[in-house]
């Protein structure tokens, strides 16, 4: 690969758009009633006649899945259509079965929307063309060294949401911000588990360069299951376009796929030499209507939103990079919500940071542990407010409370953790210390300040960590009479 | 109508993942172009005014509630359906390199 110059990789526009399949998180799937739970399930065990694709079976609607669709609409900032269609999306491969997919091609449940999305801290808007349920396909596995492909239809028929955006982004970083707010919406509104490392959401990224206001030629790079890959990926395809261009090389329309061990993309067969998917509207499936009750009962049930705790977490004194650090484990952004709600701004700030995890570029970040309630979180957060543990000890007693959801100060107490702030306790230990360290005292008294430090912490260490260090100080001054 | 020319009925082929030899091509050419013939007599109804539909039964959000169901048999006995199986998956042609 010969190497593109700043200069040259200046004069070119990127321009992407991104299509996002969301897995919905229903107990059975879109047209069947099989199971929809195929994480751990054997090949081929959550399947029917009708995700076989067998003569005579009838795709019946699920409800649920519609319901989804409906809350999805409104945490991409639109309301739903209420009139859609399926239709059928005809191609012929191993993994789907039917012959064709169960889409929705020109009538689909979601028309429109907006994602504000944020890099480097500015904020910007993503448009969405459309979003459309369908069903997922089965799943293939292509062993080393053999020449046939092994296909599980688990997977078949699960309940997708299609989400197109315009392409409206240009940097990769714009892309990957694009990816990380569409997850955070899909697993705040609930409509999907969310989980990237089980493909619950997949992301094919359309690029393209141009050195013109015209778009140039684009390439979809598909099945991208992290934000890191959708990053990458982009990266990638950008200096690539650039590179063949500049060599004097056609892009080629066409699919790719994106190889996560080489972290390059490669080009793939195309599923149809000529997109003819000979669309029309199944005959099995009647319309999907809406009425106005409906859509406002669910309207009135929608969960927050990220940028509904986005207010709330900045509103407790975060600053804005954290509170994306906090967003990216929802159990963590409620907990601290209700927080917030019980007991005021600065337990739930306090709260926040403790539970503040990395958050990895693979995706979300792990969720901690959470044995304990509310209340005991608000409980350990008022004894370090009423200075009876330190902040140090808060932690220990944080791990601890994490792990066995005890009472914060019962714990403290059992780890003699509690600061001292009786005073009579503290005087007898800051008179022994004054009499073992007469010299400083002396220079104390002489007014070199310095060695206060010194004798604090010899009362700090003499109490086991236990004295409150603001109370030692004055009772040292008031002992030594300055 | 045009007639179907050999080059729809290789296209037509390729979506349906068929090989065609000479023979069957000129066989398929003649009977699916005497199919859209027929088809075509729809051509001779007035449908002027008539919004186009694909439903005729003017039901609507005929669905069901997300609960599973027991179909009544063993699904991998699907698989007893499948010309090929391995450890229950279902073996196919390779379809990438």
């Amino acid at each position: 690969m010969t190497m593109i110059s700043p200069e040259v990789r200046k004069q070119y526009t990127v321009t992407i758009g991104i299509e996002c399949h969301t897995q919905f998180k229903t107990k059975t799937k879109l047209f069947s009633g099989a199971n929809n739970d195929a994480r751990e399930a054997a090949p081929n065990t959550l399947v029917n006649h009708i995700d076989f694709g067998l003569p005579g079976g009838l795709p019946v609607l699920n409800q649920e899945a519609v319901r989804l669709a409906v809350k999805a609409a409104f945490a991409l900032g639109t309301t739903p259509q209420k009139f859609s269609k399926f239709d059928r999306k005809h191609y012929f491969y191993p993994d789907l079965p039917m012959g064709y997919q169960i889409t929705q091609f020109d009538e689909p449940i979601i028309l429109g929307g907006e994602v504000t999305i944020r890099v480097d801290g500015e904020e910007k808007v993503v448009h969405i063309t459309r979003a459309h349920m369908e069903a997922d396909a089965g799943k293939s596995t292509h062993p080393a060294g053999k020449d046939y492909s092994l296909v599980d239809l688990n997977r078949a028929g699960t309940p997708l949401l299609e989400i197109v955006s315009e392409p409206d982004m240009h940097s990769a970083a714009e892309a990957k911000a694009y990816a990380k707010e569409l997850w955070l919406r899909m697993s705040y509104a609930d409509v999907s588990y969310a989980n990237l490392y089980y493909g619950n959401m997949r992301f094919d990224v359309n690029v393209s360069v141009s050195k013109t206001d015209e778009l140039g030629t684009r390439t979809e790079t598909k099945n991208l299951n992290s934000f890191r890959s959708v990053e990458k990926a982009v990266d990638y395809e950008v200096i690539r376009q650039i590179e063949q261009l500049e060599a004097g090389k056609p892009i080629v329309q066409e699919t790719r796929g994106w190889d996560d061990a080489k972290q390059r993309t490669f080009s793939q067969r195309t599923k149809e030499d000529a997109h003819d998917y000979r669309y029309f509207p199944d005959p099995d499936l009647p319309p999907v209507t809406l009425t106005d009750e409906y859509i406002a009962e669910i309207k009135a049930a929608m969960p927050e939103l990220p940028d509904d705790y986005r207010k709330k977490l900045q509103a407790c004194g975060i600053d804005a990079n954290t509170v994306e650090d906090i967003l990216a484990v929802p159990a963590t952004t409620k907990l601290v919500a209700r927080v917030l709600e019980k007991s005021g701004p600065e337990h739930a700030r306090r709260v926040a940071f403790w539970l503040l995890q990395p958050v990895s570029d693979e995706g979300e970040a792990e969720a901690a542990e959470v044995q304990a309630s509310d209340e005991q979180f608000i409980a350990l957060s008022e004894l370090v407010a009423a200075n009876k543990l330190s902040s140090t000890a808060a932690k220990e007693v944080l791990t601890e409370l994490l792990k066995t959801g005890k009472d914060p100060e019962a714990i403290a107490a059992e780890k003699n953790l509690l600061q001292v702030s009786d005073e009579g306790e503290i005087a007898k230990i800051v008179s022994e210390v004054l009499a073992e360290n007469a010299k400083a005292a002396e220079d104390v008294k002489n007014g070199q300040m310095k060695a206060i430090g010194f004798l604090v912490g010899q009362v700090m260490k003499r109490s086991g960590g236990k004295a409150n260090p603001a109370l030692a100080q004055e009772l040292i001054k008031k002992q030594l009479s300055i | 109508m045009a007639d179907l020319t050999t080059d729809d009925v290789l296209k037509l082929a390729t979506l349906a993942r068929l090989q065609l030899s000479d023979d069957e091509v000129a066989e398929y050419q003649r009977e699916l172009g005497a199919i859209l013939k027929y088809v075509e007599h729809l051509d001779d109804v007035d449908v002027s005014g008539l919004e186009p539909t694909s439903q005729v039964t003017g039901l609507t959000n005929v669905s069901r509630a997300d609960e599973i169901i027991d179909y009544g048999y063993e699904p991998l006995d699907l698989l007893k359906n499948v010309p090929a199986v391995e450890k229950n998956l279902i073996k196919v042609k390779r379809m990438i390199g």
